[in-house]
């Protein structure tokens, strides 16, 4: 299982990998402002520090999928990287952020430590070809259109670019219109591309546009997901984080209230390092053999 | 009729590099069906980066997979070739004696037969056929 190192510079430097402690991506959805930004990653760095959780600071500067025109679209780009710059100075954390137009990839990803490749354009040959070329470990969505086994071939386009720092994400596969569903089995078959795999349990609680112009979401299922999902052996969590969702600029119905972040961080790290114990004792699991 | 003491060496009748698939350890299986279809051999040679023989994928391992994988075919056909296939083969050296090669063919069961050197790189195939013309 290969590993991947988040950080660059002066940040506290993030593995993502097997036999290592569960990683937390999270933050607001979009970048709001820098106020909030802080806020937010001060937050945040209080409970992971408490928890000896690392953890990298997500929030992204363009809302290029929203489901209205007139919803929010986000800062900015140069106004999104200036407000991440800042937080990664200022908390030594390292931050992520998606990009959705290949030009913005190179600025992505001078500033960003860890640069994501958004679930619907996780196939995308020209994106992915700039996200290779940041440079940056990659955190790959699959998309909710996607089996988990044919993520390979995005896997296999990144390499040829030149990456092999690959975290690779669940995010729920469409089940009908309007609904997701999460096949737990997709978190072993996209690690065996030797990647390790995260879980982002506030996306998967999402209902696509189903209401209407903007997606609904059942976030009381996070608990039950995030369980299950570090029972499976993920290296990551993802979650986004806000401390006034019905506020929230963007993904208000799906995002996390922070007030829930430290039961479920616990959770999901008693749940991870449970599964890392046994498979300690009893070895990998391997109850089909070829 | 056999002609057993013949002096014909493998490396006589093999098929050369450019006559069978040989295929990367990495390729897709759905790939590499395609491959046995374009040369209408059941079999594939599944090679290291340095053409180290490390594995060998057969009509017959395709056959026993359909029937022990019980996984969509689309998730079947996006397997890495090496990881279905069978690591423990036998190959034959191409000074070995053509009889020789078609007694290990007739008692393993098999119609192909990897040709390796020294360093178990591949250099050939025998396939039963020229075997069959050249003994008879």
């Amino acid at each position: 299982m290969k590993e991947i190192n988040v950080g660059y510079g002066n940040v506290k430097k993030v593995c993502i990998g097997e036999n290592k402690p569960l990683v937390f991506i999270g933050g607001p959805c979009a970048i709001e402002s820098k106020e909030h930004s802080f806020k937010m990653a001060n937050l945040i760095d209080k409970i992971c520090s408490k928890l000896k959780i690392p953890w990298i600071f997500k929030s992204c500067y363009d809302k290029d999928c929203r489901s209205a025109p007139d919803s929010f679209h986000g800062v900015g780009i140069e106004g999104g990287l200036k407000i991440l710059s800042e937080v990664r100075e200022e908390f030594n954390i390292p931050v992520i952020s998606d990009f959705s137009e290949v030009e913005w990839a190179k600025d992505t990803g001078k500033v960003c430590d860890f640069v994501q490749v958004p679930a619907y354009l996780c196939r995308q040959t020209s994106i992915l070809r700039a996200a290779a070329e940041t440079g940056r470990p990659i955190h790959l969505k699959k998309g909710q259109f996607m089996s988990p086994w044919n993520m390979k071939n995005s896997v296999r386009k990144l390499e040829s670019f030149g990456c092999n720092e690959i975290l690779l994400a669940d995010r729920g596969t469409f089940f009908g219109y309007n609904q997701l569903v999460n096949d737990m089995t997709c978190l072993p078959i996209m690690k065996s591309t030797g990647y390790p795999v995260c879980f982002d349990a506030t996306h998967s609680i999402q209902l696509p546009t189903s209401m209407g112009n903007i997606s609904g979401g059942q976030r009381e299922y996070i608990p039950n997901l995030v369980r299950a999902a570090a029972a499976c052996g993920i290296n990551a969590l993802f979650m986004e984080v806000h401390d006034d969702p019905p506020k929230a600029l963007s993904d208000s119905n799906t995002v996390l209230d922070l007030e829930y972040l430290e039961v479920i961080l616990t959770h999901a790290k008693a749940f991870h390092n449970l599964k890392m114990e046994l498979q300690n004792i009893y070895g990998e699991d391997n109850v089909h053999k070829r | 009729m056999f002609t057993k003491d013949n002096n014909i060496l493998v490396k006589d009748i093999m098929l050369n590099l450019e006559s069978f698939p040989i295929v990367q350890e990495k390729l897709i299986l759905k790939e590499t069906l395609e491959k046995m279809n374009q040369f209408k051999l059941g079999i594939a040679c599944i090679v290291n980066p340095k053409n180290v023989l490390t594995g060998v994928f057969t009509d017959g391992d395709f056959r026993r997979l359909l029937l022990k994988e019980q996984k969509p075919l689309g998730q079947l056909f996006m397997e890495d070739t090496i990881d279905v296939s069978r690591k423990k083969f036998i190959s034959i050296d191409p000074s070995e004696k053509l009889t020789r090669a078609f007694d290990l063919m007739e008692s393993k069961k098999i119609w192909d037969l990897p040709v390796t050197d020294v360093n178990c790189k591949i250099i050939g195939l025998v396939h039963l056929h020229p075997v069959v013309k050249a003994l008879i």
